[in-house]
């Protein structure tokens, strides 16, 4: 039994990592938040699904296809719902064409697909049981981007430009960095790291249009806590999370499960509002 | 003595400026020459940083800039870059997270990745007190050490006309002093240079010309050999002082 | 019938009571009223249900509006109040839990318990950033229906329960509408009771100009506690509404997608406006009847909808029917105040005291910002402070208005602390400011916008503004009588009906300094006034400053034009690095070499 909520809980918690990561790395390149983040992690199951089951790719194929399908839907989102409301960021507007987005990708995906959820194809053809591949799937997602990440920000140029556009966007512009360019490309690959949750965690999640308003919250809740643009922090606050549910999800049942979590979620979020690792913002007036 | 405008580096004519309704620059004509150091001198908000900003392309502007014999109409801040004009901004702003060598290597960033390494190197010969930090991240530099760097990220690209804004605030004088070693270097060199400054003596040992800006405009145009300038210079700032009854 | 203040309906329909444009105003609505008592005469059966149902939707976004288009909060789950008062109703009068309760009083126990859980899912906005509240609410949402599905044993579970049946006349398909439209349109009545109040400004001011609202003495917590009440009362009662129209109601019924829809229908109605949203309202609530093979897309177009309104009129159909502002202004306007009606403004002088400051110190992360300062502000004197920049100017500007906190020192004001970080309660003070860039509600019109500045003169309280009561009333003909009179003191009164981001930048700050002469200020606190005036624009605002400080007004002004400072000045400080370089007369400092040095550098 310890073992079932400890496997469940660290799969979905890495599943929920990394769409927290997937909100960090928008929110490096833009300063904002993009409710399509969950949706992404939506599209890579559903994808996944369609792809490999329903058209009978190859897995290798279904898997870069979903995943370049993510990329291209990350960068629609930066084209059309953050860059042209980004001069007017105290209006805030980037919350709602972000969810209008979001919300028009998940409708698309309940009438052309499913309002049911579908199964997930087994993706290596290897007997269930054990340790089975539907939990360490997405924990080995969660380690490949964590160590992605780190690779690509500390050994590439690029990686270091989107560091700098983080930290001083004004700065790095005066510099001459391609800012718009890297803007896009961040949200490529936030739309890669997104799809590639919902692809890894498919088998768990199955392909299912209202996982992206359940991943949309469950996702945000380690960036809420592990503070904004920290992904470390977003890790650590999934794993727990995930642990969290399924514990609760054993002693009151999946319902109240969901009660306890969001109860602690705003609980934490009153006491500590910029996160338990995030820093306090000094008004300026 | 003045440039004419056909041989100019940098030709900015009937300039205008601003932040959405506020109006700062009110039809700007200056030039600055190949290899010349041009000091720009003001009181605060006269607008010398807005100038350099849309000279830069980080502000919207209106009127005529050339650089180079390039019509500069629309160019974002990197086709500045790359046309040669290089723009230090003020407030030693550097990027904290990422080591010494990462923030210039930044600066390289569109050069072939070949001559990245070679460049960089270049330009910390020229300032060894960070040099020695290379690996170190920009974040355990002092201030000064940052406004250096900050000025060494300008001088990767080789740049023809370097704008430095107000690069000694929060300087030692000692570290004031460095500063202004390089930029006379670089004008031997035959880079040009457009300083903004606070320190008005400091700048007009160094400069060939004085542009003083108040108010949006050009109040006064000299060659710093002219006599009796600070005294112009300080006339300019407060004229226009209407006394009423 | 319905009293409707009509004049101030609109965003800058602010105008003389009576007028045409009232009439022009109140139109619309007096529309739909015709067309809604008359419905039953035309439209059959099934209209009548649609009908029925925009007027329950319109009774919760009725609220809603006041909570997402004038306080600007993202709080997009509010269906958990329609599903709590769905359920609150339908089971006190199923008598499963308690013995039937009649259903009129069942709804009014929704209404009470909807707007102690529209608190509890509101307040959150006090504290969070934007986007995190906007999750939260949407947390609440899927909670409560999470709740109201396991719950078996009151909820009834997945099965549900049966809605409330109202009693006669009103248990009819057209008794029901009658009853649903009346709660609509007194909705409608009380929202824009509210929107004409000078609660409805300070949301919006709050909105869009929050630290200015709070120097004008406008509590955030207070008026967000007073709207995520009401909102959250008639959101429960819509809820038990709701339940009747369905007649049986389980979960399910409450989507998030319903949610959605109320949020959707503020937005493109646009924000500070009754009547877009309410058109917004029947809109959606039509639209899939009209499109029937597209039912099932119907959230998608909404989606679309509210992608192209953020995208291309972010202002709603509000801006688009806002005709008035499409008349173009007048060009070649000149600002030509009138100091000569301050006393008007004033009333009979009074001597506050001297404002002090004594050894203040601020530092922001080992940077010196004020460094032991010393300064006094007499009354009856324009006192300059000026420096260069980074000296400490505006630093010590927002620490004497209370939006920074001192780290040793004190301010005192006729010898008393003033209370440190309490920037709300410096008007209550009459300690007035202006800010370095105009912060004004870009979307209110000039007179709505200086009105805010006397928000803390209302006497009335917010129910009083709901239903219109005789105090709310003397309260907005004193707000727009002395706001007009603030406007032409600084020479603006021609433009008040104009929506102010339609204005010029040196127009947006004399209106700032006519709010802040709405507190009739014993001290105003300039910062930097005259940046991007012209040269004329400057000599009258130093002719204006000067008489309001011969009324008896202690002004501090925070300027780089030396000009104007060495005009008007009676008394000026030199700041450098946080510290006084300088104090005396203007022609002390004018000769003082340090001062020349620092400005010039070196």
């Amino acid at each position: 039994m310890i073992e079932s909520i400890v496997s469940y809980g660290l799969a979905v918690g890495c599943i929920y990592a990394l769409i927290g990561i997937t909100y960090n790395v928008m929110f490096s390149a833009s300063r904002v938040f993009s409710f399509t983040s969950g949706t992404l992690g939506m599209l890579g199951g559903v994808l996944g699904s369609l792809f490999i089951a329903r058209m009978g790719m190859p897995v290798a194929a279904g898997f870069l296809l979903a995943l370049a399908a993510g990329a291209l839907f990350g960068i629609v989102t930066e084209i059309v719902a953050v860059r042209p409301v980004l001069k007017n960021l105290e209006q805030h507007l980037y919350v709602l064409s972000t969810l209008a987005l979001a919300l028009m990708i998940q409708q698309l995906t309940a009438i052309e697909w499913s309002t049911e959820p579908q199964p997930f194809p087994r993706l290596l053809n290897v007997a269930r049981g054990g340790f089975d591949q539907q939990f360490w799937l997405p924990m080995l997602a969660c380690i490949v981007v964590v160590v992605g990440l780190e690779l690509l920000y500390r050994h590439t140029l690029v990686g270091r430009a989107f560091l700098a556009i983080a930290e001083d966007n004004y700065a790095a512009r005066a510099l001459g960095l391609p800012e718009r360019r890297l803007r896009m490309a961040s949200y490529a690959l936030a739309g890669v790291i997104g799809a590639l949750a919902g692809f890894a965690g498919g088998e768990m999640l199955l392909a299912f249009f209202a996982n992206a308003p359940m991943l949309t919250f469950y996702g945000f809740v380690p960036v809420a806590l592990g503070g904004m643009g920290n992904n470390r922090g977003a890790v650590i606050a999934g794993l727990l999370l995930g642990l969290f549910e399924q514990v609760a999800n054993f002693l009151v049942g999946g319902i109240f499960a969901s009660v306890a979590v969001f109860t602690v979620f705003i609980i934490v979020l009153l006491a500590r509002p910029e996160g338990l690792a995030g820093a306090a913002v000094q008004r300026r007036v | 003595m003045p440039i004419s405008g056909a041989d100019a580096l940098l030709d900015v004519a009937g300039l205008s400026a601003g932040y959405g309704k506020i109006g700062v620059l009110h039809g700007i004509d200056m030039t600055v020459g190949a290899g010349e150091v041009v000091a720009l001198l003001g009181p605060n908000g006269a607008g010398k940083t807005t100038l350099l900003r849309a000279l830069s392309g980080l502000l919207a502007w209106s009127g005529s800039i050339r650089f180079a014999g390039r019509d500069f109409a629309g160019a974002s801040p990197r086709d500045a870059v790359r046309a040669g004009l290089a723009h230090v901004i003020e407030g030693h702003r550097v990027f904290t997270q990422l080591t010494v060598l990462d923030n210039l290597l930044l600066a390289a960033y569109d050069l072939p990745r070949g001559e990245r390494a070679a460049r960089v190197e270049e330009v910390l010969e020229l300032f060894p007190e960070i040099a020695a930090k290379r690996h170190g991240r920009a974040v355990a530099l002092s201030g000064g050490q940052q406004q250096i760097l900050a000025v060494a990220q300008g001088l990767v690209r080789r740049p023809r006309l370097l704008m430095l804004d107000e690069p000694s605030a929060g300087l030692s004088p000692v570290l004031v002093d460095r500063v202004l070693v390089v930029v006379r270097r670089l004008r031997e060199a035959g880079t040009a240079v457009l300083l903004v400054e606070q320190l008005i003596e400091k700048a007009l040992a160094l400069a060939d010309r004085v542009y003083a800006l108040a108010r949006g405009a050009i109040v006064l145009e000299a060659g710093t050999g002219e006599a009796d300038l600070p005294h112009r210079l300080e006339h300019a700032y407060f004229a226009n002082t209407n006394r009423h009854p | 019938m319905m009293d409707k203040p009509a004049e101030q309906l609109r965003p800058g329909s602010a105008a003389a009571p009576g007028s045409a444009s009232a009439l022009g105003a109140a139109l619309p609505f007096l529309a739909l009223l015709l067309v809604g008592i008359s419905f039953p005469l035309f439209g059959g059966g099934y209209w009548g249900l649609i009908a029925t149902r925009a007027c329950v939707y319109w009774v919760l976004v009725s609220g809603l509006n006041l909570v997402v288009g004038f306080a600007g909060q993202i709080a997009i789950g509010w269906v958990a109040l329609l599903t709590l008062g769905a359920y609150t109703t339908s089971v006190l009068t199923a008598g499963t839990v308690t013995p039937p309760l009649p259903p009129y009083l069942a709804l009014l126990i929704a209404a009470v318990v909807g707007a102690i859980f529209g608190l509890i899912i509101g307040l959150p906005a006090l504290r969070l950033r934007t986007f995190y509240f906007a999750i939260t609410t949407l947390g609440f949402a899927t909670i409560v229906t999470q709740v109201a599905l396991a719950w078996q044993s009151v909820t009834g579970g997945g099965v549900g329960v049966p809605g409330p049946i109202l009693p006669e006349p009103f248990s009819s398909q057209w008794g029901f509408y009658y009853f649903c439209f009346g709660l609509a349109a007194i909705c409608t009545w009380m929202t824009a009771n509210v929107a004409a109040s000078r609660f409805g400004r300070a949301l919006t001011a709050i909105r869009d100009a929050e630290v200015a609202a709070e120097a004008s003495g406008i509590s955030k917590p207070a008026l967000l506690t007073a709207v995520f009440l009401f909102s959250g009362a008639v959101a429960a009662v819509a809820g038990g509404l709701f339940a009747a129209l369905q007649s049986y109601i389980t979960p399910d019924a409450f989507t998030l997608d319903l949610s959605i829809l109320f949020f959707i229908a503020i937005l493109i109605g646009g924000h500070g406006s009754i009547l877009g949203p309410l058109l917004g309202t029947i809109l959606l609530t039509v639209l899939p009847e009209f499109a029937a093979p597209l039912v099932a897309w119907s959230t998608f177009l909404y989606a679309v909808l509210l992608l192209v309104i953020v995208l291309v009129i972010p202002g709603g159909i509000a801006e688009i029917l806002d005709f008035r502002n499409r008349r173009p202004l007048e060009s070649g306007r000149a600002i030509v105040p009138r100091p000569d009606l301050l006393p008007r403004l004033f009333g009979a002088p009074s001597d506050p005291g001297v404002l002090r400051l004594e050894q203040v110190a601020l530092s922001f992360g080992g940077v010196h910002a004020i460094d032991g300062l010393d300064l006094e502000i007499h009354p009856a004197q324009v006192h300059g402070l000026i420096g260069p920049n980074g000296s400490g100017k505006t630093t010590t500007l927002n620490v004497i208005s209370g939006y920074y906190a001192q780290q040793s020192g004190a301010v005192r004001l006729n010898d008393i602390a003033l209370p440190v970080l309490a920037c709300q309660r410096r008007a209550h003070m009459r300690i007035a400011r202006t800010f370095q860039t105009p912060r004004l509600v870009g979307a209110a019109s000039v007179l709505e916008n200086v009105m805010i500045g006397g928000t803390v003169d209302g006497e009335g309280t917010f129910v009083e503004s709901l239903l219109s009561l005789p105090r709310h009333r003397r309260d907005e003909v004193m707000l727009r009588d002395t706001a007009m009179l603030a406007l032409a003191v600084v020479g603006l009164e021609r433009l008040a009906p104009v929506r102010a981001d339609r204005l010029q930048h040196s127009e947006l700050r004399f209106t700032e300094i006519a709010r802040a002469l709405m507190l009739r200020p014993a001290f105003l606190l300039l910062d930097e006034p005259a940046a991007g005036l012209s040269a004329e624009e400057i000599v009258r605002l130093g002719a204006l400053l000067k008489a309001i400080a011969r009324g008896g007004t202690g002004v501090l002004l925070v300027e780089h034009h030396a000009d104007l400072i060495f005009d008007i000045c009676h008394h000026i400080t030199v700041l450098n690095l946080g510290r006084m370089l300088a104090a005396g007369t203007p022609a002390e400092i004018r000769s003082h070499r340090e001062v020349v040095s620092a400005y010039l550098g070196g």
